[in-house]
C-alpha cells in the first residue's frame, strides 16, 4: 500500500472564468487526520470537488495521484469507483427519494446494513423521510456522513461537516468521521472546515490552511490550535 | 314513477348539450361517436394489457368491461356488491334514480350529453356500513375495437365503511376511440374510500372523465391517478365536495409522451367546518407534449388546504403549464399553494454520481422520485401496484 494515498502537484482550477486554485499542492498520507482550514470564499470546497471529479471544475494545470494513480482526467463516476468519497457541506433536497431509498442503494453496493448505519447516525427517525425536505443542520450532516458510511470509501474528503449543526450533533458526527477512518484501509481522511469546531470531538494530525486558493502552510496540529486563537490574518 | 321522469330528464338535458364545448382540453368532434353504429367489438379482453394497468384479474371482488358489449362482474367479499349499472337501474330503479346523474350533471358539456344518451356499462360498487375492506375492488375498463366507451360509474360507500376501488382503463394500440367515463362517488360519514385510476391509452384516442364525489361528515377521499402512457388527447377535472371535519387527498402523475395534449385538473370545495384538502399533481413532459396542470380548493367552512404542483420539463418541445388557484369565502380559512417547473437539475445528478450512482441510474433515480408521490396509509397489495406503476413511468420517461 502507497505511503501516499492523495497528491496534489501544482494544481490550478477554474470555475468558468474564475481561477479558484492557484498552483496548489496538498499530500495526504497514510494514518492521517487532515485537517484543510481556511476562511470563507478560499477555495476549500473547490479544492474537494476538484478532487472528486466535480464537472464543471476544470483543471488547467497540474496532476492529482489518488492511491498511485493519475485520476486528473478520470470522470467523477471512476473516482468514485475507486474509493474517493464526498461529503456534501449542503446536499441537495431530493424530491421523492427517502433516505431509505438512498442507503438502501448504497448498502448494497457496500455491503453494510441500513439500521446499523442509521442507528450510528442516530438518523432512524428520517429514514422514510424525503431527503434533505425540511431536515434540521445537524440532520442533514447527520444523513450525509450515513450516506458515506455506507458507501465504504477508501478516503472521504469531507466538507464543512460542523456548519450550522447543534452541539449534540457534532459529537454524533465527529464519531461517524472517526468510522470512515476506521474503514479507510489508510487510516486517513480530510476534513474542511472554516470554524474548527468539530477538531475538539476528532483530532488533527495534520493542518493545513488554504487561502486565496493555494496552501500558504501545513504543519500539525497545533497549527489548527493557533488560527482558532489568533484567525487566518496572522498567517498571511 | 319518479325515476322514469328522471331519466327522461336527463336524456333531454343531454339532448340539449350536445353542442357544449368543455371550458377545458382540446375540443373533441363527438358526431362520429353519436351517429356510429355499435362497432363490431367480439369484446376480448386482452388479459396482458389489463395486467399493464396493474389490474389484478384473480380479485374477489371485480367488474370487467370491454368496449360497449362485454360485461363481467362479481362479488366474493362480505359487504362489498359490485352490479353493472344498467342491472343496478333494472332491479333497482327507484334507488338507482337517487344516485345516477346526481353529482354529474348531463349537461356539463358534449361528453356527459354524449354519455348520458350513448353510453353503456360501467360499475355500481356498495360497500356496505361499517365493512372494512381491505382488498382493492379492480375494475377493468378496456377498448378492443375503438369508437364509443362510456360507462358510469357509481360508488357508495356507506357510514363507517372503508374500501379501495383501483380502475384500469386501458385500449389496444392503433384503436380511434373516445372514452369517457362518469363517475359518481358518495362517501359516508366517516366512511373512506381510497380510489386509484391507472390509464394507458394510445397515440390516437381521446379521454374525457368526468367525476364528481360527495364526502359527507367525517368522510376521507384519497385518489391517486396515473396516465402512464401515449395518448392523443386528455381531459379530466374531478371536483370533490367535503362536509363538515371531512378530509380529500387528490394526486395526479401525468406522463406526456409523443404529441399528448393532457388538461388534467382537480377541484376541492370545503363547505363545512374542520375540512381539510390536499392536491399534489406531477408532470413530466417528454417529446412535444402539451400538459396543463389546474388545482383549485374552494374554502367555504373553516378549513385548510395545500396545493402542490410540480412539472419536470424532459424535452425542449414540450410545455407544462401549472394553474393553481385558491378561493376563500370564510375568514377562518389556511390555503396555500406551490407550484414550481424545471428541467432535472444538474447538481442532484451530480450528487448521487458523487455517491456512486451511475449517470444514467441517478437520473432514473431522479425521475422515479419525481413521479413517486407518498399516499399514506394505503394497504400494501396496493402500494405495490403503485409503485411498479412509478417505475415503468420513470422508465417511460427516459
Amino acid at each position: 500500500m502507497p505511503n501516499i494515498v492523495l497528491s496534489i502537484e501544482n494544481l490550478s482550477v477554474s470555475i468558468g472564468s474564475r481561477v479558484a486554485i492557484k498552483d496548489l499542492n496538498l499530500e495526504v498520507p497514510n494514518n492521517t487526520i487532515l485537517y484543510l482550514l481556511g476562511p470563507n470564499g478560499a477555495g476549500k470546497s473547490t479544492l474537494l470537488r476538484t478532487i472528486i471529479g466535480y464537472p464543471g471544475y476544470n483543471v488547467l494545470t497540474g496532476i492529482i495521484h489518488f492511491e498511485n494513480e493519475d485520476v486528473t482526467d478520470k470522470p467523477m463516476e471512476y473516482r468514485v469507483s475507486k474509493g474517493l468519497a464526498l461529503a456534501h457541506q449542503i446536499p441537495p433536497k431530493l424530491v421523492g427519494i427517502r433516505v431509505i431509498d438512498l442507503l438502501s442503494t448504497l448498502c448494497k453496493r457496500g455491503g453494510c446494513a441500513i439500521n446499523d448505519v442509521a442507528k450510528e447516525m442516530e438518523i432512524e427517525h428520517l429514514l422514510y423521510r424525503e431527503f434533505g425536505k425540511g431536515f434540521s443542520g445537524g440532520e442533514l450532516k447527520r444523513v450525509e456522513i450515513a450516506t458515506l458510511l455506507a458507501q465504504r470509501p477508501r478516503l472521504a474528503l469531507v466538507d464543512e461537516p460542523d456548519t450550522g449543526v447543534d452541539v449534540d450533533s457534532i459529537e454524533i458526527v465527529a464519531r461517524g468521521l472517526k468510522k470512515l477512518v476506521e474503514f479507510s484501509p489508510h487510516k486517513s481522511i480530510v476534513i474542511v472546515t472554516h470554524t474548527a469546531f468539530i477538531a475538539r470531538y476528532i483530532e488533527p494530525d495534520t493542518t493545513c490552511i488554504l487561502l486565496n486558493g493555494s496552501i500558504i502552510r501545513c504543519g500539525e496540529a497545533e497549527l489548527l490550535y493557533k488560527v482558532m486563537r489568533h484567525g487566518f490574518k496572522g498567517l498571511v | 314513477m319518479a325515476s322514469k321522469a328522471w331519466f327522461d330528464e336527463v336524456r333531454e338535458r343531454a339532448a340539449k348539450a350536445l353542442n357544449k364545448p368543455s371550458p377545458y382540453g382540446l375540443d373533441v368532434d363527438i358526431s362520429p361517436f353519436l351517429s356510429l353504429a355499435e362497432p363490431k367489438s367480439r369484446g376480448l379482453l386482452d388479459t396482458s394489457k389489463a395486467e399493464e394497468v396493474g389490474v389484478n384479474l384473480k380479485a374477489n371482488a371485480m367488474y370487467i368491461q370491454v368496449d360497449q358489449v362485454y360485461f363481467n362482474y362479481l362479488s366474493r367479499i362480505p359487504g362489498v356488491e359490485v352490479l353493472r349499472i344498467e342491472d343496478f337501474i333494472d332491479q333497482r330503479r327507484d334507488e338507482a334514480y337517487e344516485y345516477i346523474w346526481r353529482l354529474v350533471d348531463p349537461a356539463t358539456d358534449k361528453y356527459t350529453a354524449l354519455a348520458a344518451l350513448r353510453g353503456r356499462g360501467g360499475y355500481f360498487i356498495r360497500v356496505k356500513k361499517g365493512a372494512k375492506v381491505e382488498e382493492p375492488i379492480m375494475a377493468c375498463l378496456y377498448m378492443s375495437y375503438g369508437g364509443l366507451q362510456a360507462p358510469h360509474n357509481i360508488v357508495i360507500v356507506e357510514d363507517n365503511a372503508e374500501a379501495t376501488v383501483y380502475t384500469g382503463c386501458t385500449i389496444a394500440p392503433e384503436v380511434l376511440g373516445l372514452h369517457v367515463g362518469i363517475s359518481e362517488f358518495y362517501v359516508g360519514k366517516n366512511a373512506r374510500l381510497r380510489f386509484i385510476m391507472v390509464h394507458s391509452w394510445n397515440k390516437v384516442a381521446h379521454v374525457r372523465p368526468r367525476t364528481v364525489v360527495n364526502v359527507d361528515d367525517d368522510g376521507e377521499y384519497i385518489s391517486y391517478y396515473v396516465n402512464m402512457s401515449r395518448v392523443k388527447t386528455l381531459q379530466t377535472y374531478p371536483t370533490v365536495h367535503l362536509a363538515s371535519n371531512a378530509r380529500a387527498f387528490l394526486a395526479s402523475i401525468l406522463l406526456g409522451l409523443g404529441d399528448a395534449d393532457l388538461d388534467v385538473g382537480s377541484g376541492v370545495y370545503i363547505h363545512g367546518d374542520n375540512g381539510s384538502a390536499e392536491l399534489i399533481s406531477r408532470a413530466l413532459a417528454r417529446d412535444g407534449s402539451k400538459i396543463i396542470m389546474r388545482a383549485h380548493i374552494v374554502g367555504e367552512g373553516a378549513s385548510r388546504g395545500h396545493i402542490d404542483c410540480r412539472g419536470l420539463m424532459l424535452s425542449n418541445k414540450a410545455s407544462i403549464q401549472t394553474i393553481p388557484g385558491l378561493t376563500a369565502r370564510n375568514p377562518n380559512v389556511m390555503l396555500t399553494h406551490e407550484a414550481s417547473i424545471g428541467r432535472l437539475a444538474e447538481d442532484e445528478i451530480n450528487y448521487l454520481v458523487s455517491k456512486g450512482f451511475s449517470k444514467d441510474d441517478a437520473i432514473s433515480a431522479i425521475v422515479r422520485g419525481f413521479a413517486s408521490i407518498e399516499i399514506k396509509e394505503i394497504p400494501d397489495r396496493v402500494k405495490s401496484y403503485i409503485e411498479s406503476i412509478e417505475k415503468v413511468i420513470s422508465e417511460k420517461a427516459l
